[in-house]
């Protein structure tokens, strides 16, 4: 994605991202572009984590299309692990110029369906928003490792704070 | 063969004033059976109820009021009720015109019924 389309889009998610942040009550979220390139996070400390939970969403989410394929079915809405204390919920969010992963990590506070509930709110914001009529998704394995550390870089550097 | 959930959504929503019912997964927020008009978000109303219902057991607990009963929120045009029944809750959309002890008494019912359907064994 291009840089000057990537500022005006992570612009346009901050808002979107903290509302379903604050109303879903989740205590980490993580948007990734299909290539893996980290577009918002809330709650991580380090790039460490992010880096490794982007590269999960998106080998999980190929893998889900793989099987989706598979089954013959077009898709999937979402994907949800359920553990002991904590779950994690991942979906695509589609928008006008590519599909977009979003990573939820949740425990008591929230539940199943408050993150599918705001998730929809949150996909209905994001497919509305102009700014990302304009932008394009990379899409090659070069473009992946450097829209990767192009994303960490930025979430994490000063100015960009580590809240989305 | 008879399934507990649907039974107690189909009753339910049969008495008089009650214009949705659900059986919900309190602690996933989830609809396990429903019967509601096609502008109700099932997912919507599942997934509020389930956490209203949740937070206001902890405070029923914390406050030593012991295990939580019913919840009823009023609104301008009606009522929303929620039965717990264990990991479950039963929750009716009532409209202001009925007898809302009666709808009540139906839901403390169903959510009986779901507490015995998922004992063991049962």
């Amino acid at each position: 994605m291009r840089g000057a389309d990537l500022s005006k889009l992570v612009a346009a998610l901050r808002g979107p991202i903290e509302l379903f942040v604050h109303d879903a009550r989740v205590r980490i979220t993580l948007l990734v572009t299909g290539s893996g390139q980290v577009l918002a996070q809330h709650g991580f400390t380090s790039s460490y984590e992010v880096m490794n939970v982007a590269s999960l969403a998106a080998s999980a989410n190929a893998a889900s299309n793989a099987l989706a394929g598979l089954m013959r079915v077009d898709g999937w809405k979402h994907m949800h692990h359920a553990g002991s204390e904590q779950e994690i919920f991942l979906a695509p969010l589609r928008t006008p110029i590519e599909q977009l992963t979003l990573v939820v990590i949740f425990d008591s506070a929230s539940s199943l369906g408050l993150v599918q509930f705001f998730f929809g709110r949150l996909a209905q914001e994001i497919d509305a928003l102009p700014d990302l009529s304009g932008a394009r998704g990379s899409e090659d394995g070069v473009a992946f490792e450097r829209d990767l550390q192009r994303g960490l870089d930025r979430i994490f550097s000063p100015e960009g704070g580590s809240e989305a | 063969m008879s399934d507990p959930f649907r039974d107690a959504v189909r009753r339910l929503s049969h008495v008089p004033g009650v214009s949705g019912a659900m059986v919900v997964d309190a602690n996933a927020g989830v609809a396990v059976a429903e019967e509601l008009t096609p502008e109700v978000s099932g997912t919507a109303i599942g997934a509020l109820a389930g956490a209203l219902f949740s937070r206001t057991s902890q405070a029923s607990l914390m406050a030593g009021l012991g295990e939580l009963e019913t919840v009823q929120l009023g609104a301008d045009s009606g009522h929303v009720l929620i039965a717990g029944a264990g990991d479950l809750i039963v929750v009716a959309l009532v409209s202001d015109d009925a007898q809302i002890g009666r709808v009540r008494m139906e839901a403390q019912r169903a959510a009986v019924a779901l507490r015995a359907a998922m004992e063991p064994g049962t």
